[in-house]
């Protein structure tokens, strides 16, 4: 040791508070350079691609589908969460566990500015590795063409659950300072997500909506597809998510600057108003996501909705024809246009020139179920002159498709042609007129599918009518049937109105 | 005086750890001596102002640590290194003594300056950027004197900094406590004697929470002349005499 090796450096206390910040970025700076969070990275990694992009790329390839897994359950938090939060509360632990109380308890920074620091590195360490591998998911989504806009709001309430899991279990290792405490703080973490999760099956509205890892709002029912499509990803449920989850965030690290090792009795004294304050923006958030209503785009909590959210994206369609009329869908689905012309062609080409048959066909965006219609009719003929309306957001288009497997286009060309002859029958939302019923049936059974086929076609379809149709109706639709072209041809555009209007018996079916 | 303290003790429990400590010193070195339980980590984590006394007057350069405001002015100015040195394993050493700089408000742009300059003064800068957990203990007592001085302080509080140093590095740190002990007050915690006799100008005997002799080492080992105290120098024989004495007396009363 040198008595004079080298001058000592005489410095004056600091007092801006620009030093002060500056002081607080150095200290961020070392925490992030020797924090625990790096060495759990490799294994939240493994974990997300197992738990979270993995199951994904089974969906069609649509930002609705793809994330529904993801982002609308919350996987990708779940796989984050319990190992953020375990890690949190070792950093936190971390002086009580290496005996630096006396240290740090006699140098004049406050405590909990240092306390701050620690969890600001581990945090932001979390939160990028987040933001990265979501973010390489995307890019790979991108890659393999997936198509709307990603759910970016989704992202920020996920960012924010890990910021909130990562500041509870801070403020656990702060408090209970042992080598235990990662353990409980992850599992803490892991419960309270099983939880959020369980609540979510069986609560789809009210306060309910505001747990992260809830997947009804956005992401409910067969809409969600359309989302970031046709309209924008609704904003109002993840604002109300993100205040709840920072609100949590905000009380926890605000428990850890109570104490009176943690600071001046001024500095404590803020910290209770910030802890209270957080205490009220999750309690806020509550009672927003409690008025949350469900409507067309998605789920609208007044207090916080922008009307300009609801315009719809604006596309330029991509377009194919059958049966010589022009079929139109958003760019999003413009892989299956091939499938859809070839699919409607023969139904289309068994109506065609009729004075009620559709001029055109055009994709419609699919909307949330409204309670009070019913379930919103997939196909439907409108206008005039009549343009078909395709809302295929509700349909398990063609190939891959989660958890349901694999939809043959055999399947898919059967729900296509089934609810086409419905649309044009005029059934509506029940199984319509008996000879509704049989006009449906004989245009099926001219296009070759038989009345099995045409059973097993309304399988999958949401909100059809399931089962087979009384035996006089198969009847009438097989003598239908049994006309010749011109026949069948002229009796249809002599009967359509009174046909669409449920006016007919079956026995004036010829 | 750097540190004015009246009739001070403290309590844990039912343990009377200090037990009416009355003492003044300012610049220089001063020694507190005494044997395991004496009261002296107590004392001087008093001192450090990590706990408050339970009764009775502590001043430390000027100030009453009772005061936030007067505690934080004391702690810019206070270096502490802690009996038990508590450490981050995966820090270097350099980013070691740099946090603590900070933590003691050194201005941001001179803090890595300061703490290489501190590190330089305990030779360990060889070793400045290896993890602290690859050091040997008696590396990490130097790594841990480097923090306490980083600041420059005006009030040094070395709990048995001595403890794991080698007799080399015990000779250069007795010097680095001469050169510190002529701008500021450094109070050594230690029960090692011949530390006391080579470095303080000063030294206090504890025994069961009270300071039973106060003066120099000169006059520490005058009371052991004669007095058929047991030790190998004059130093101890008179650290001897005076426990003795002070043991007595107790037991007299």
């Amino acid at each position: 040791m040198t008595a004079a090796a080298a001058a000592p450096v005489r410095y004056r206390a600091p007092r801006a508070n620009g030093a002060a910040l500056l002081t607080l970025a150095r200290l961020v700076r070392v925490e992030m350079r020797r924090n625990a969070m790096p060495w759990i990275l490799p294994l939240i990694a493994a974990l997300f691609w197992f738990d979270s992009y993995r199951p994904s790329i089974g969906a069609a390839p649509l930002y609705g589908l793809r994330t529904y897994w993801n982002m609308g359950e919350g996987h990708t938090i779940n796989d984050f969460g319990p190992f953020v939060a375990g890690v949190a509360a070792w950093m936190g632990s971390r002086d009580g566990r290496r005996g630096l109380g006396d240290l740090v308890a006699a140098v004049s920074r406050p405590r909990w500015a240092a306390q701050l620091a620690t969890w600001a590195a581990t945090a932001i360490w979390a939160v990028a590795a987040y933001l990265v591998f979501v973010g390489v998911m995307f890019a790979w989504y991108a890659h393999q063409g997936v198509g709307g806009t990603p759910p970016w709001w989704w992202v920020a309430v996920g960012a924010t659950a890990v910021i909130a899991l990562s500041a509870v279990g801070f403020a656990i290792g702060a408090y209970w300072p042992s080598r235990f405490a990662a353990a409980a703080a992850a599992f803490t973490a892991f419960l309270a997500l099983v939880l959020s999760y369980q609540i979510g099956f069986k609560h789809t509205s009210g306060w309910a909506l505001i747990l992260p890892t809830n997947f009804h709002g956005n992401f409910e029912g067969n809409a969600q597809v359309d989302s970031g499509i046709f309209y924008p990803w609704l904003p109002d449920l993840p604002i109300a998510r993100i205040m709840f989850l920072a609100g949590i965030a905000v009380v926890a690290l605000g428990l850890t600057g109570l104490p009176a090792r943690a600071g001046s009795r001024r500095l404590r004294r803020a910290v209770a108003a910030v802890t209270l304050a957080g205490v009220a923006l999750a309690g806020t958030a509550v009672g927003l996501a409690n008025s949350a209503q469900l409507a067309a785009e998605g789920v609208v909590i007044p207090a916080l909705h922008d009307a300009a959210n609801d315009a719809p994206i604006a596309y330029s369609p991509v377009c194919a024809r059958a049966a010589g009329l022009p079929v139109c869908l958003n760019p999003a689905y413009g892989r299956w246009l091939p499938d859809v012309t070839a699919e409607l062609a023969p139904v289309l080409a068994e109506v065609a020139g009729l004075p009620g048959a559709p001029v055109r066909a055009v994709q419609v965006p699919a909307s949330y179920p409204s309670n009070a219609d019913g379930p919103p009719l997939i196909l439907s003929l409108g206008g005039q002159p009549p343009v078909l309306s395709l809302s295929l957001g509700q349909l398990n288009m063609p190939g891959p498709c989660g958890f349901c497997g694999q939809v043959p286009t055999q399947e898919f060309t059967g729900q296509l042609q089934y609810l086409f002859a419905r649309a044009f029958a005029g059934a509506g939302i029940g199984p319509g007129s008996l000879v509704q019923q049989a006009v449906q049936a004989a245009l099926l059974l001219k296009v070759g599918m038989p009345f099995a086929a045409q059973v097993a076609a309304t399988q999958n379809i949401p909100g059809s009518p399931q089962g087979q149709a009384p035996e006089p109706v198969y009847a009438a639709a097989q003598r239908l049937a049994a006309l010749p072209a011109a026949a069948r041809h002229d009796w249809l555009a002599a009967h359509l109105p009174a046909l669409r209007a449920g006016g007919l018996t079956l026995g004036q079916v010829p | 005086m750097n540190v004015e303290i009246s009739d001070v003790t403290r309590r844990f429990g039912r343990a009377q750890a200090v037990a009416g400590v009355t003492m003044e010193t300012g610049p220089g070195v001063f020694g507190l001596l005494g044997p395991n339980g004496a009261g002296k980590t107590t004392l001087l984590r008093m001192m450090a102002t990590v706990i408050p006394p339970t009764t009775g007057r502590v001043r430390l350069l000027g100030r009453d640590p009772g005061g936030y405001g007067p505690r934080q002015e004391i702690r810019r100015r206070l270096g502490y290194l802690p009996q038990n040195l508590g450490y981050y394993p995966g820090f270097t050493v350099i980013e070691f003594v740099e946090y603590f700089a900070l933590l003691k408000e050194m201005p941001p742009g001179r803090a890595r300056q300061a703490a290489a300059t501190a590190i330089e003064r305990v030779d360990l800068g060889g070793r400045a950027k290896a993890k602290l957990r690859t050091l040997s203990g008696g590396m990490l007592r130097r790594a841990g004197i480097a923090q306490a001085i980083v600041n420059e302080p005006e009030l040094l509080l070395l709990d048995e900094p001595t403890a794991g140093l080698d007799p080399e590095q015990r000779v250069a740190f007795r010097a680095l406590l001469r050169d510190l002990g002529a701008r500021a007050t450094v109070i050594v915690s230690t029960h090692l004697v011949e530390d006391v006799g080579a470095a303080c100008g000063e030294v206090a005997l504890m025994d069961a929470g009270k300071i039973v002799f106060q003066g120099t080492p000169d006059e520490l080992a005058a009371r052991g002349e004669g007095a058929g105290a047991v030790g190998d120098a004059p130093l101890e024989r008179g650290y001897s005499a005076v426990l003795a004495a002070a043991r007595s007396a107790t037991a007299a009363a």
